[in-house]
């Protein structure tokens, strides 16, 4: 499934807060990062963070 | 020869995209069909459809984008540049057009008739290079009141009207005296005798009165042309042949004059467009015309912002004006419309009929002080406890 531009904000921002509270990490992060966004951010981009979304159809439904 | 290639090519492209699940308008396959003719790049045809296709879906906005916004703002922002008050002779001697803001807003509040009505008349066949045929079709048009065709006398002590028809003038509008007594006949309460060069009228019911006012009502009686259409320039055009600007509009009957094109005539009335043509013609007309008028004033608003306003105003199958009168007037949202104008009105109303606000729209959220449905406030995430696949 491939993202529009809002979703993945929401995704990164939501791994994001977890991981400034203290969620462990899924991924091997590079000794430096530290910033919780950038970490989100790695992990989106390897496909590792266990959040999607739940869209709806064009007339408002949700989507199966 | 091109035509077939043509069709051969889109059919090549509809199958590639058949097989790729993609999608593409078949406006922009038609044009690229005629640009792989045109470049003979036949055997390329997948690899364009391709790129294409990404760049297609590159463009498309994102489902959520706030795009009647963006469109607001992109049209709303040259706006305030455009001069307040503009009249223009459009490249044609003589007839006033409305133009610039006045124009602008005249379009977007759908007004039944626009303040400054023309209308483009494109001529067919013979009658778009023969001159006499041109002005006989302009005749047909144009309307002719007796005051223009005659001289009015008052016979006062006899209590008749004298009307000398002017020959000349009768002869270039194509009008004979049978006509104009035949027109005369038809009003009320007059009888009419011909009397060599003039026309002796009169009156039923003879007073001085009666007779000032019948000599108003004979000036301005119609004798030829189309109600509505004051005046008519025949002009002729590089590479068009004849053609007629009118001041007045009406789109119906100039549709029905012989001679006239009407897959090409055109008139700046929306509305009438839109009742002759149908409602997707009217839409089409929005969006010139309100193009037209901006970019006229060197503004460039992309097209497609006018577009999304042209939809919201003809979805219903009406033109509805935007604002307090049409599309914001008939939101379903309480809130919404007293965010628009006259808030204490619309929220007295609610009150009394007991309206249900359901905050599904902008205005109410950010009334209330929640997130919107729009752009990442519309994404709703779910924890999921598997990765994803990918």
């Amino acid at each position: 499934m491939r993202y529009t531009r809002f979703e993945k904000a929401r995704i990164i921002g939501a791994r994001a807060l977890q991981i400034a509270m203290g969620a462990p990490v899924l991924i091997k992060v590079p000794k430096d990062m530290v910033d919780p966004v950038k970490i989100a951010m790695l992990e989106f981009e390897k496909n590792a963070i266990p959040i999607t979304v739940k869209r709806k159809t064009a007339v408002g439904l949700p989507s199966k | 020869m091109v035509e077939a290639t043509n069709d051969s090519v889109v059919k090549k492209m509809e199958k590639i995209l058949q097989k790729k699940n993609g999608f593409l308008p078949y406006y922009i396959q038609e044009l690229l069909a005629q640009k792989i003719v045109e470049k003979g790049l036949e055997k390329d045809v997948e690899d364009v459809v391709d790129r294409a296709l990404e760049q297609y879906n590159k463009n498309m906005v994102d489902p959520a984008e706030a795009c009647g916004i963006v469109a607001a703002q992109s049209i709303g922002e040259p706006g305030t540049q455009m001069t307040m008050r503009t009249f223009h002779y459009a490249g044609v001697a003589e007839i006033n057009v409305t133009l610039g803001l006045p124009r602008l807003i005249e379009i977007v509040d759908a007004r039944s008739t626009p303040s400054t009505p023309v209308m483009t008349v494109y001529l067919e066949g013979a009658y778009r290079v023969n001159a006499d045929l041109a002005q006989k079709a302009a005749n047909q048009i144009e309307i002719t009141r007796l005051q223009d065709i005659a001289t009015i006398d008052i016979d006062i002590e006899n209590l008749m009207i004298y009307v000398i028809l002017d020959e000349k003038s009768m002869q270039r509008k194509d009008i004979t005296k049978e006509d104009v007594i035949e027109k005369i006949k038809k009003m009320r309460k007059v009888g009419v005798e011909d009397d060599k060069e003039r026309l002796k009228v009169t009156l039923e019911e003879p007073g001085y009165k009666n007779l000032m006012l019948t000599v108003e009502s004979l000036k301005k009686l119609k004798i030829k042309g189309i109600d509505g259409i004051e005046r008519v320039i025949i002009r002729k055009e590089p590479n068009e042949g004849y053609v007629i600007y009118t001041e007045g509009s009406n789109f119906e009957d100039v549709l029905n004059i012989e001679g006239v094109d009407a897959s090409r005539t055109k008139t700046n009335d929306i509305q009438s467009v839109a009742n002759v043509l149908g409602i997707e013609a009217a839409r089409n007309m929005i969006i010139s015309e309100a193009h037209d008028t901006l970019s006229e004033q060197g503004l460039h608003v992309d097209i497609r912002h006018i577009m999304l306003v042209a939809d919201i105003m003809t979805v219903d199958g009406t033109v509805r004006a935007i604002g307090r009168h049409g599309i914001s007037g008939e939101k379903s949202s309480v809130l919404s419309r007293a965010a628009f104008e006259i808030t204490v009105n619309h929220l007295l109303r609610a009150s009394k009929r007991g309206e249900v606000d359901k905050l599904q729209g902008v205005a109410e959220n950010i009334i209330v002080g929640q997130p919107v449905s729009i752009g990442t406030g519309a994404v709703k995430l779910i924890m999921g406890t598997q990765r994803r696949k990918k």
